[in-house]
């Protein structure tokens, strides 16, 4: 479709006409987002500066039946940002002010488009921790982890992004402004709007300020690294660590292919003779963190790891992490085309998923390599092809379609941080069952009666 | 027109966006178009035959990226954004689409008589034409700041510096000519002989992309490898001087040279980290000629930086960096003082006396 002159210029009334752009030059670096292989090229992109702007916005929007796809950072990895059917593409990144932080009610006020690195500092300056700790974090925006949902390194002690957003500013599609939530840990006036808006991946509403749960910031963290010669045993420790009533705050792992492409590429040290390892982090008092951490390197002993080496010091210990968090790019160093994909199971049942995940590789003659989160079960296979292979790329994407199935089969899910948006709607239904899809849609009109907000998405 | 780009390059970025936070101009805008990922789309719209050079946004993008590399160093990925951004400029800045000044600048650059009239006239440094190890005197240095190259050769006698060396091509290279300024490296490489160390970091990375990383080295970068222990103090007002370091874009993010200034700046004077010192400080090159507003734009939070530092000089390893900042500061009539490491070095040896910083009494003066 194609926007009509009358509607660019209210748009240009509404936000001002330096917050429109509408030629094919200003279109095309937003035709996608951190998904690859998507795109979709947008009518017009608009920056709003706040949550009246908005509301004028989509009123327009609504009335004149044009599509509205709200956009942080653009770091998702599912399409959620894609402008397939055109429209409007509404950027969040002028509202960028962090508006309170309250050592006391430890808590935050922000507005959408701050990123979660910023927000994490504004809370340490006041010896505040913010937990959710995305991989994206530098470049991600708050606005952008509550719609998704994110997690990150912590999630097994703190759970994700849900589990911190106490209120939420959202503007509804037909244009009213709601304040869901509030400043209390405990309130339950009402259905939960605010958890029902939190990885709603902006199909129900668009946040405009966002209140968050801090934490005291811990005394100490540390990090551990053990080496297992197959991730089966790996998976067993974990097993054992918890069965130990052991929480750390971090453990995640990665499979031998990944260790070999993160030390490639970082040159870290890592063993390669290693079939996996697991990453294991705790915070809180000293004595504590050292016994849980002990704790954890004996059980993994227990079950066969070739070693277990503790962090000596901070810089080791964020040298540790960075391996994880570096897994994505040193893989796509190996390749052109990097799929990333994201899928949970129950934590027992992670080894037996992963060896899935190879035997299905090998069915489709495909390299996938696999890392993530033990402690949650959420695993990131990924798998990388030459860009120009269409036929590898098309046996990836089918690859990837036995995954999720089988993600589901072991009852699991097709995502457990990165969301559903356009990437994968096709598998949404088997996850969800057709009563509970139609449920989604009439939640969706609910809010959107005349679909335009980032349709194509969740609950269409 | 398609296939323009070199698809090993394009292909590395896997649109992470991890480069947005790092770049001077999406500061500035707030617009995907102008950041890297952005251009690199752009790049990509351009290769498909999605947009042609002739979009005015993408002309516009091709001129407003300062090349300054912030985006290098953070890319998970190892996008090449420098050689990327070369490829795109020879396509976008040929015939009449070439801005009129940097081809003037260019066109004198690229001569050689005239730079050796210049330096005749301004008198850079002077030594034997053959040693172990060269200096390269810079094509606007010679002319703009003959001094620099004088006090890196008092700071390093035994240096050859031939007269006859030619403009290393950096120039050319950032402005769309990438294929005669490799050849004027080149060439420069066999007037030098030996290692050739230069004052310039932006001149330091061109060079090194073509001659190889073992044959240049950066002056301070030099230095420290050397072993050379800087000797003496700057001293202001009878106390040790309070120092600020610019990083030079280039020799950051694409050569990686980030300590050793300060490791030298620290051994003569009181260094001082200043927010944003190692982030573009607008001159990029020709980029302070042919944008001006928003060089501007990009030094003046900078210079507020600097002043609300309270020290007495800001020190620069490139002549472009280095006229930015003084111009910056004399016309805010700033007290602090923008002078070459080398010169502060060699102030510090007892060699030469640097400029006084002005007297703050003005400043209050002006704000009265
Ligand atoms: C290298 C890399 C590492 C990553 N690591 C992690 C990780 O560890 N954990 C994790 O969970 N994710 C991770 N991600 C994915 C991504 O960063 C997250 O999904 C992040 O939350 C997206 O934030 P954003 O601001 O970029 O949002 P965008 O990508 O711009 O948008 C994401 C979705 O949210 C919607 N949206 C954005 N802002 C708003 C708003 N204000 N109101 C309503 N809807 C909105 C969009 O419509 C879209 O559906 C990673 C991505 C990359 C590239
Ligand atoms: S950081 Fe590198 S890979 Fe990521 S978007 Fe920027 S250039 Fe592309
Ligand atoms: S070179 Fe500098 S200005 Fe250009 S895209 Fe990279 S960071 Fe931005």
């Amino acid at each position: 479709m194609s926007l009509g002159q009358d509607v660019i210029v209210e748009l240009q009334a509404i936000v001002g006409s330096d917050h429109v752009r509408t030629t094919k030059g200003d279109l095309e670096p937003y035709a996608r987002d951190a998904t690859p292989l998507f795109r979709g090229v947008p009518d017009a992109v608009v920056w709003p500066r706040t949550a009246e702007e908005v509301a004028a916005i989509l009123r327009l929007a609504t009335r004149r039946g044009v599509p509205v796809i709200p956009r942080g950072a653009g770091s998702n990895l599912s399409a959620g940002t894609l402008a397939d059917r055109g429209g409007i593409v509404l950027v969040l990144t002028r509202m960028t002010t962090i508006l309170e932080v309250d050592a006391d009610e430890l808590l935050a006020r922000v507005e959408a488009g701050v990123t979660t690195a910023a927000l994490a500092e504004a809370a340490a300056a006041k010896g505040l921790l913010y937990a959710p700790d995305p991989g994206s974090r530098t470049v991600s925006t708050v606005g952008g982890n509550v719609a998704t949902c994110a997690g990150g390194l912590r999630g097994l002690k703190y759970g994700v992004t849900r589990n911190y957003v106490l209120g939420a500013t959202a503007v509804l599609p037909t244009g009213e402004i709601i304040r869901t939530g509030g400043r209390l840990w405990k309130d339950v006036a009402g259905y939960d709007l605010t958890r029902l808006l939190t990885g709603s991946e902006g199909t129900l509403g668009v946040l405009t300020e966002i209140t968050v749960a801090l934490l005291p910031m811990p005394a100490t963290t540390n990090t551990g690294v053990a080496y297992f010669p197959s991730l089966a045993d790996a998976g067993r420790a974990v097993t054992a660590v918890i069965a130990d009533g052991i929480v750390p705050a971090t453990l995640e792992f990665l499979d031998a292919k990944c260790i070999g492409a993160v030390e490639d590429y970082a040159h870290l040290g890592l063993r390669r003779d290693a079939g996996a390892l697991l990453l294991f982090g705790d915070d809180g008092h000293a004595d504590a963190v050292s016994r849980s951490l002990d704790r954890i390197g004996e059980l993994s002993t227990r079950h066969s790891a070739l070693e277990v080496t503790l962090a000596p010091d901070v810089a080791r210990s964020e040298a540790l992490l960075a391996a994880r968090r570096c897994a994505l790019p040193a893989l796509s160093r190996l390749g052109t085309l990097t799929i990333l994909e994201d899928a949970t199971v129950p934590r027992p049942r992670l080894a037996e998923m992963v060896g899935r995940i190879d035997e299905i590789a090998g069915r489709y003659d495909v390299s996938i390599a696999t890392f993530g989160h033990a402690g949650d079960g959420n695993l990131h296979p990924t798998c990388v092809v030459d860009r120009h292979d269409d036929a590898a790329a098309d046996r990836a994407h089918k690859a990837f379609g036995d995954i999720f199935a089988t993600a589901i089969e072991l009852e699991g899910t097709i995502t457990g941080e990165h969301g559903v948006g356009a990437a994968k709607l096709p598998y949404l239904q088997a996850r969800l069952g057709a009563d509970q899809m139609a449920l989604l849609r009439r939640i969706k009109a609910a809010f959107d009666p005349a679909g335009i907000l980032n349709p194509g998405k969740l609950g269409s | 027109m398609t296939n323009l780009f070199d698809p090993e390059l394009l292909d590395r970025c896997i649109s992470c966006g991890f480069c947005l936070p790092t770049c001077p101009t999406y500061a500035l805008t707030g617009d995907e178009g102008s950041s890297p990922r952005g251009r690199i789309n752009l790049m990509r719209a351009l290769d498909t035959g999605v947009l042609d050079v002739d979009d005015p946004r993408v002309k516009e993008e091709a001129s407003f990226c300062l090349g300054c590399r912030a985006c290098e160093p953070v890319c998970p990925a190892g996008v090449q954004y420098g050689q990327l951004l070369e490829t795109w400029r020879d396509l976008q800045w040929t015939g009449r689409n070439r801005p009129v000044i940097a081809w003037a600048l260019m066109t004198a650059a690229a001569r050689t008589s005239l730079l050796r009239l210049m330096g005749l006239v301004r008198r850079p440094a002077r030594g034997p034409a053959t040693a172990a190890t060269s200096l390269m005197l810079g094509c606007f240095e010679r002319g703009l700041f003959p001094g620099v190259s004088r006090a890196a050769r008092r700071l390093l006698p035994g240096l050859a510096v031939p007269a006859d060396q030619g403009c290393c091509g950096a120039l050319h290279a950032h402005n769309g000519q990438s294929h005669e300024g490799e050849e004027m490296a080149r060439r420069l490489g066999e007037q030098l002989p030996g290692v050739v160390v230069t004052t310039s970091g932006g001149c330091a990375a061109h060079l090194a992309s073509v001659l190889g990383r073992d044959r240049v080295q950066e002056l301070s970068e030099h230095l420290v490898a050397t072993g050379v222990t800087p000797t003496g103090e700057v001293r202001v007002d009878g106390r040790r001087a309070r120092v600020a370091l610019q990083d030079s874009c280039h020799l950051r993010n694409g050569l990686g040279v980030s300590a050793q200034p300060r490791a030298l700046i620290s051994a003569v004077a009181d260094l001082v980290a200043v927010p944003g010192e190692a982030s573009c400080c607008g001159a990029a090159g020709t980029y302070s000629m042919l944008r001006p507003r928003d060089s501007r734009r990009i030094l003046d939070p900078k210079l507020d930086a600097v002043e609300a530092a309270g020290v007495d000089y800001v020190v620069a390893v490139n002549p472009g960096c280095l006229r930015q900042l003084d111009t910056g500061l004399r016309r805010r009539r700033s007290r602090v003082r923008a002078v070459h490491l080398a010169d502060l070095l060699a102030d510090a040896a007892g060699g030469q006396a640097l400029p006084r910083p002005r007297r703050r009494a003005f400043r209050a003066f002006r704000a009265g």
